[in-house]
């Protein structure tokens, strides 16, 4: 290893780390880009497009170049930065795109083909033939071009995620987020700090100021200490604040585990932090200056370059150069210098020197070349006439500073540009309460940095009606660094503005030629700014290149505006973590154990894990057992959990009057004790959903839903409460899950019932048909009794409180079995229903009306409903699309629910479409394939026959229209 | 009384209890819950003795609580009266209200730790401002994408009442975010 003295390390250990197989060793402290130039590795990776050979660009997130793949297998990480990677004992990483090796990438070979390759190649080339595109051309560009890539395995890690709350979220550790920090914890507010670094301090620990006379890092310690001890102030280390969205909610990610080898709990938390206040103290990125051929591994920014020096001990290289058009190179010669790192020159294009150094100093020069295949040998550099080569290892790159204004932007807030800082600045419109200090705000002196976070502290406590007073802060430096604009130097070879997309200024002319000159335009014909670091320290230069080209100043070229996330933000993070069964919440019905135990099927329906059938032994297809279930139900009696189906309960003294309004057919005169079907409408007059609803009380309703509508109708009739009709005296609850309710049908419905009813007359006579009554069963347990049918049988449902829906389940099983009782799954009572021509989720669709479904004449004209004066609408009369039944002509051959219906005549097109079906189903009642559909005129084509066109699957049945109730039209069954 | 057996929300004959480090889960199949409504014109009760709170509040008095769910709406517990017919009692108690049965709406799961509160914990399930949660507060909110009530009894005892057949999700969720408490612990 390479070290300078000094530094922010610990050498007292080693750690031991892997780059492409070499094994190295580094320090607790180190970056692995900084571990890596201590190991005198400069070429790191390979560029995107071109495959150039690339090295560490940066010191901080900003990095376009050191990208890595980090870590192995099931972990293994494509496109990390280098530069933010915190070493660790036994890291592994490896370069990435490039084949066979680093040093030879047979791919380099695109830089020969590069003027094939200009700004919007992808527009211009491989149009023909058509279908290579996706065959040939998109995957061999994408295998060319590229950054890292997956292991394609599970991500073996948790992930969390959490929610804070605070009067101030300061956005950055650095000299302006500490003092912005604690002039607001010191009032007693609660604070969080968060910043991307593991060690707070930002620029202050790569610099060499004073502070008070004493190193920065003895400030430093003092206010960590004070932070630390404050119970209402929470420091986050290792945590980006990526996003500024609605309501003062920020988003930010804790990498709690990326610095260790492998995760002890959750490797990432999400956090959604909810501050009254925030305070953007992110600094600044430093910009580089495009020269030909500035992409060369050793060519970083100088900023960079003095922290690794400072804060790391290191430098890439024993010689160095520093091309400079403001002050900060002339101390970035001084850092390294006085580190003994030999200078070869500073470069200034700016005709004075604005600094003396033991060093050699170029006023009034330009680099204008380099050369080093795999690392920089010489910088060409052109002073007046003169051009000369200047040997050194390095070069820092110093062209002024961006303020990192990116989370100003989040709510489309238009960063300003300033003359005088040669940047933009945050302007109006950023996000609510959030206010930008140091030199996020253009105060990039360590003086100017702290003044204005504690400025910015007392501004926000003040909002917040806290008396906060500035503290004591440390004199410091606060010499503003002078600069001059210089966005590129002319030349005829590549000169790079966006490292990592590979973007040159050839391409911004390129595309300045081409028309390509709104910035939206140029950034999606060059793809400049669209790589994984959002263009940090390219979008600013590419603006003020096209500015040149167009002539206009840089405010009217336009301006650059940032969306979330400030950096990469894993998906698995966002995500949560929860993967396989646990992805999602489930809802198991009360019977759900029993029912497992059975051996049951479940069925996802929505978040509710149904039974789908209950196959027994000797059965080898889920049909078999579908129709053994309904047989026996038909036959017999057949019991199904439908617990899933809604519940409200309505009561008050205006109930009756309130459900008259929600649902279209009339329900004042309903009885005590009886239920009714209902159909509700929505406000434009369409079918919402169906159900019953039964009196339990004069004063008490019942209303059950369908199980996909539960919620919707929920909320529809609290809205029609709270907001259409305020002064009826209501009140409404979901008792769904409080209830399990088990459907006990078929002609045998009633001996079964009998034996676990207690003491209650279920004949004809004393309970008939839409019957309802509070009950109790097996020995004194509250129930409800409601006589209603969705199978066409003879059947009830039953209600107990859910614990003991399990056990009454059983017990009816148990007491049934001289009676065939057999339980059936969603599939049989889909068959049932049917076979009956009851409608359900597919016939209610939200496309249907109650006209459609055969109940038109139920919209009651006497009254007025949600939903009923819109259904009177001309357009929905006049539609004669009806519900019918259809059954296959040919028992043997199925009938597809999707299918279209057309005359067998009739070409199959949209134009001669007479409807489609909704459900269909093998009926074992009739031995064939029977469906539900809309049909044109349906109710003048009973009796012929039409096509059932499946075009997907080349299928085109012929199918009789009949009535949609295959089985006891009259209704005799369920009403003996 | 009947002969069925009863089985808990997360489906089992007895009440589920996960010990965490300083952290205890604890399903309460005992509680008994019912809504209460106030209908027109009628006038606040005091059942069980019980002041019903305002928005947010949650109110404790021996083995009866009330927390504010609605305008004019509260749900009204007791423990160790889930096999009773609590909303008829509570009937009694409130006459002229709306009174619904929700005991097996709803899983109840009681949080509790030894050290220190719960704030570490809660912080990860639940977006409230747990500074707030130290006695007396009932929060409407959602964890893991599933409805809930947070009931604060104190800093270090939490209730939480999700709908009953997502049971399993919740308790899921609970126990993932308190295995990771008390690893977070032992660090």
């Amino acid at each position: 290893m390479t070290r300078l003295p000094g530094g922010l390390i610990d050498r007292d250990r080693t750690v031991t780390f892997r780059f492409d197989g070499r094994r190295y060793l580094g320090h607790p402290g180190d970056t692995l880009a900084s571990a890596l130039l201590a190991n005198n590795v400069r070429l790191v990776g390979r560029s995107f497009k071109y495959h150039r050979p690339r090295g560490v660009f940066s010191a901080g997130s900003e990095e376009p170049n050191a990208m890595v793949e980090l870590r192995s297998g099931a972990r293994q990480e494509p496109n990390t930065r280098a530069t933010t990677i915190e070493l660790f004992e036994g890291l592994t990483a490896k370069s990435q795109n490039r084949w066979p090796a680093l040093g030879f990438d047979v791919l380099g070979v695109n830089d020969l083909f590069s003027p094939f390759f200009a700004a919007g190649f992808y527009y211009k080339t491989f149009m023909w033939p058509k279908a290579f595109w996706e065959k040939l051309y998109e995957p061999a560009i994408r295998k060319a071009a590229g950054l890292g890539s997956l292991s394609m395995e599970p991500d073996p890690d948790a992930y969390d995620k959490g929610f804070l709350h605070c009067d101030l979220l300061v956005i950055g550790g650095g000299a302006a987020g500490l003092a912005a920090a604690l002039t607001a914890a010191r009032t007693g507010a609660r604070v969080i700090l968060a910043d991307e670094d593991f060690r707070l301090g930002g620029r202050l620990l790569a610099e060499t100021h004073t502070l008070d006379d004493a190193p920065a890092t003895r400030w430093l310690s003092e206010v960590e200490g004070e932070l630390e001890s404050l119970p209402n102030l929470r420091i986050l280390r290792r945590t980006t604040v990526f996003g500024a969205f609605d309501h003062g909610i920020y988003g930010a990610v804790e990498r709690v585990a990326d610095h260790l080898p492998q995760p002890d709990t959750v490797r990432q938390t999400l956090w959604r932090i909810t501050a009254k206040r925030a305070i953007l103290a992110t600094g600044a990125t430093e910009r580089h200056i495009p020269f030909a051929n500035n992409d060369r591994p050793g060519i970083m920014l100088g900023g960079a370059l003095r922290a690794y020096a400072n804060r790391w001990a290191v430098s890439p290289a024993h010689r160095v150069a520093i091309f400079t058009s403001t002050d900060d190179g002339y101390r970035t010669a001084r850092d390294l210098a006085a580190k003994g790192v030999q200078i070869a020159g500073v470069i200034d294009p700016r005709p004075e020197p604005r600094s003396t150094g033991d060093f050699p100093i170029f006023p009034g020069a330009v680099v204008t070349n380099t050369i080093g295949r795999l690392g920089l040998r010489h910088v060409e550099i052109r002073q007046g006439d003169q051009t000369h080569w200047l040997e050194c290892g390095a070069l820092g790159v110093s062209g002024g500073w961006n303020p990192n204004v990116h989370l100003m932007s989040h709510h489309r807030g238009r960063p300003v540009w300033s003359d005088a800082h040669l940047a933009f600045l945050p302007g109006a419109g950023g996000p609510a309460g959030l206010i930008p200090a140091g030199a996020a705000n253009g105060k990039g002196t360590v003086h100017g940095a702290l003044q204005s976070g504690a400025a910015a502290a007392e501004q926000a406590m003040a909002d917040l009606g806290r008396d906060a007073g500035l503290p004591d802060l440390p004199q410091a430096d606060d010499s503003p660094a002078t600069q001059t604009a210089l966005w590129h130097v002319p030349g005829t070879a590549r000169a790079w503005v966006d490292f990592q997309n590979d973007v040159t200024v050839k391409d911004i002319k390129l595309a300045h030629q081409e028309n390509m000159t709104p910035v939206e335009h140029l950034k999606r014909w060059t793809t400049l700014g669209m790589a994984t670091d959002q263009g940090k320290t390219a979008n600013v230069t590419a603006l003020a290149v096209m500015s040149e080209l167009t002539g206009k100043p840089i405010p009217e070229t336009g301006t650059t505006i940032f969306r979330p996330p400030y950096t990469p933000v894993s998906l698995s993070v966002l995500g949560g973590g929860n993967t396989g069964p646990e992805f999602r919440p489930r809802r198991l019905t009360p019977t759900h154990t029993w029912a497992e135990a059975r051996g049951a099927v479940f069925v996802e329906v929505g978040q509710w894990m149904r039974a789908q059938y209950f196959p027994q032994p000797g059965e080898t297809h889920w049909r078999e057992t579908v129709d053994r279930e309904v047989l026996a139900t038909r036959a017999g009696v057949g019991l199904c959990d439908v617990t899933t189906l809604g519940k409200i309960d309505v009561q008050g003294a205006d109930a009756a009057e309130f459900i008259n309004r929600i649902y279209c057919n009339g329900f004042k005169t309903l009885k005590t004790g009886m239920v009714r079907y209902g159909l509700m409408l929505r406000e434009d007059g369409m079918a919402f959903d169906d159900g019953t609803c039964a009196r339990m009380a004069d004063d008490q309703f019942v209303v059950t839903t369908t199980t996909a509508q539960a919620g919707a109708v929920y909320r529809h009739m609290e809205f029609a409460r709270q907001c259409l009709w305020p002064e009826l005296d209501v009140q409404l609850i979901s008792t769904t899950d409080a209830w399990a309710q088990l459907s006990i049908a078929g002609p045998k419905a009633r001996m079964l019932l009998e034996r676990v009813i207690d003491a209650h007359d279920t004949s004809n006579e004393a309970f008939p048909f839409m019957s309802c009554a509070p009950v109790t069963v097996c020995g004194g347990l509250r129930a409800r009794l409601f006589r209603i049918s969705f199978s066409g049988e003879l059947a009830y449902e039953l209600a107990v409180p859910a614990r003991y829906g399990a056990a009454l389940m059983a017990r009816l099983v148990d007491l049934g079995k001289d009676l065939g009782a057999t339980p059936y799954g969603t599939e049989a009572l889909g068959v049932l229903r049917i076979e009956k021509g009851h409608a359900a989720g597919n016939e209610l669709n939200g496309q249907t009306t109650a006209q459609m479904l055969g109940m038109g004449r139920m919209v009651s004209a006497k009254k007025d409903s949600i939903g009923a004066v819109m259904s009177r609408r001309a357009g929905l009369v006049a539609d004669t699309r009806v519900l019918v039944g259809l059954q296959a002509v040919d028992p043997e051959t199925p009938v597809v629910a999707g299918a279209h219906l057309f005359e067998t005549d009739a070409a199959q097109t949209t134009q001669s479409d007479l409807g489609w079906i909704t459900s269909a189903c093998h009926s074992p009642h009739l031995g064939c394939a029977i469906g539900l559909g809309y049909l044109t005129g349906g109710a003048d084509r009973m009796g012929t026959e039409i096509i059932a066109a499946n075009p997907l699957e080349g299928q085109s049945t012929r199918v009789r229209v009949v009535s949609p109730h295959f089985i006891d039209p009259e209704g005799g069954r369920l009403r003996d | 009384m009947t002969d069925l057996t009863p089985i808990t929300a997360l489906g089992a004959a007895g009440p589920r209890i996960a010990r965490l480090g300083a952290l205890t889960l604890s399903e309460r199949p005992d509680v008994a819950l019912a809504s209460l409504a106030l209908r027109r014109d009628a006038a606040e009760p005091s059942p069980m003795g019980l002041t019903l709170p305002g928005p947010g509040g949650l109110v404790q008095e021996g083995d009866y609580f009330a927390f504010w769910s609605a305008p004019g709406q509260w749900m009204i517990g007791a423990k160790d009266a889930a096999q009773t017919d609590f909303a008829a009692t509570l009937s009694q108690e409130a006459p002229g209200c709306s009174v619904t049965e929700q005991t097996d709406g709803w899983v109840v799961i009681d949080i509790s730790t030894t050290k220190g509160t719960l704030h570490p914990l809660l912080e990860k399930l639940v977006n409230i401002d747990v500074a707030h949660c130290h006695s007396n507060g009932a929060f409407r909110t959602g964890i893991e994408h599933l409805g809930v009530f947070v009931l604060c009894r104190n800093a270090a005892d939490v209730t939480v009442l999700g709908m009953r057949s997502a049971a399993g999700s919740l308790w899921h969720a609970l126990e993932t975010a308190a295995a990771r408490a008390a690893a977070g612990e032992n660090r």
